[in-house]
């Protein structure tokens, strides 16, 4: 049964791409799995990573991103989901004999304006505001749905906002990791993703919800080993479930996703970063503490 | 040319080593204490790959200035004393105390703290607002725990 994943934080520039394409590389590495990653961002930075300037650009003008994907679908032209993706994106060589790869669903800047044109005809059916919104997420949700039918794992990544196409995947996922930098503001910005994952209204009703029954966890990136970091991280942890992975600042980090067509080994990409990877892949992909969205 | 490089983790602490051991005045000890001291506290350093044109050869420090001289950095870019470099300004977590088990137990987790310097270092660098005109050590850590409580009350209006 596939797998969906989010990742997602209401707050920029705390990795959510960066660990997007992290996490597929793993699965499909180690994993084995055939994982699809669909670029919810605006920014396009995961599909910049796997695909290059110029192979996102070839996507775009072939219509072949998804808010392309959604437009057609929206307007019932008919055509096959396989169409939208690009198979075997990214500079991890993968053995050919393995069934583990990694596809791509490329974002597109102009998600956004669709998202609004998709709001507009629906509108036109005479309906409230919010049940116009709950349409547009309903029937993104379903479309993304079914890009599950030919991979084991979706990855979902997430933009900062609050579109349509964000709510229908965090409504979708049955996990969610969290990335965030421990600092002031990132507090404010869990506590919210939080509300808004687990379907509550404050902060009491948060706290009804035992960790063990979230979708979602969080993840500390970009540590420096400042104090200041453990002390925040330690009052995150009294109100949010947490990785026990820690991802420091690394130069690794940085550089494995600068565009570069050679393939290369998992080792060779990730250097001294790895170690920290696997232990983010063991913990993401076996963990049993997260609630399975079914049961 | 590459001027600087930047060292972390075990290459750090090796250089805090090789660095302290010039100072043969410290006792192995003492190196470490400072070591220790100094990983607690520094990130990352930047060494230089070309000395400055005008530094003469280091000479030995006397045990007293050797042991003020190394200074660190804490986020807020104060310089604590080595002296003081025992003293984790981070702990005890006043919000965490304050939230799991109340403000009492914030005051007795304070009590253990009874310099007025370590008191308002802590209340610095945890952002816990208090101000100067604070007479007592008792006050002083009344308002940290006042201050923690604005805190937390703080962050839950913001996700009301």
């Amino acid at each position: 049964m596939t797998r969906f994943l989010a990742v997602s934080n209401r707050k920029g520039g705390v990795g959510k791409s960066t660990i997007s394409v992290m996490l597929a590389h793993a699965a499909a590495a180690w994993g084995r799995q055939r994982v699809l990653l669909m670029d919810l961002d605006t920014q396009c930075n995961a599909s910049l990573m796997l695909l290059g300037g110029e192979g996102w650009e070839k996507a775009s003008r072939a219509g072949r991103t998804i808010a392309d994907y959604f437009y057609d679908r929206f307007d019932n032209v008919a055509s096959d989901e396989a169409v939208y993706i690009i198979n075997n994106v990214g500079d991890v060589a993968h053995p050919r004999t393995a069934p583990g790869r990694v596809s791509l669903l490329a974002g597109s800047q102009q998600l956004e304006d669709i998202q609004g044109e998709l709001y507009l005809k629906q509108s036109k059916k005479d309906l409230h505001a919010d049940a116009v919104a709950l349409l547009v997420r309903g029937r993104m949700k379903r479309l993304m749905r079914h890009f599950g039918m030919d991979c084991d794992l979706v990855i979902l990544d997430c933009p900062p906002g609050l579109s349509f196409a964000a709510h229908a995947a965090l409504d979708m996922a049955d996990q969610i990791v969290v990335p965030f930098r421990p600092d002031f503001v990132s507090q404010f910005a869990l506590d919210r993703v939080a509300l808004l994952i687990e379907r509550v209204e404050n902060a009491e009703q948060l706290a009804s919800i035992p960790f063990a029954e979230r979708r979602y966890c969080c993840l500390p990136n970009c540590l420096t080993g400042a104090g200041h970091e453990r002390l925040l991280i330690e009052q995150i942890a009294l109100d949010h479930p947490l990785l026990a992975t820690r991802l420091p600042v690394l130069d690794s980090i940085a550089r494995a996703f600068d565009w570069d067509e050679s393939k290369k080994t998992m080792e060779q990409k990730y250097a001294d970063a790895l170690a920290h990877l696997r232990k983010l892949h063991a913990e993401v992909f076996a963990g049993t503490h997260w609630r399975a969205k079914s049961a | 040319m590459r001027k600087t490089k930047a060292l972390s983790g075990a290459a750090q602490d090796a250089y805090f080593r090789r660095a302290l051991k010039r100072h043969g005045n410290l006792s192995a000890e003492q190196r470490e204490q400072l070591v220790r001291s100094l990983k607690r506290e520094v990130a990352q350093l930047r060494l230089r790959l070309i000395p400055l044109p005008h530094a003469g050869p280091s000479a030995p420090l006397p045990a007293t200035a050797a042991a003020a001289h190394p200074r660190v950095e804490t986020s807020a870019g104060t310089k604590p004393d080595v002296a003081d470099a025992s003293f984790d300004p981070f702990c005890p977590n006043v919000v965490v105390i304050l939230r799991t088990s109340g403000r009492a137990a914030a005051l007795a987790a304070l009590a253990n703290i009874d310099r007025e310097e370590h008191l308002r270092l802590l209340a610095r660098e945890q952002r816990l607002s208090v101000g100067c005109e604070v007479a007592s050590l008792a006050q002083l850590r009344a308002a940290i725990v006042s201050a923690a409580e604005r805190r937390v009350a703080n962050r839950v209006a913001a996700a009301s």
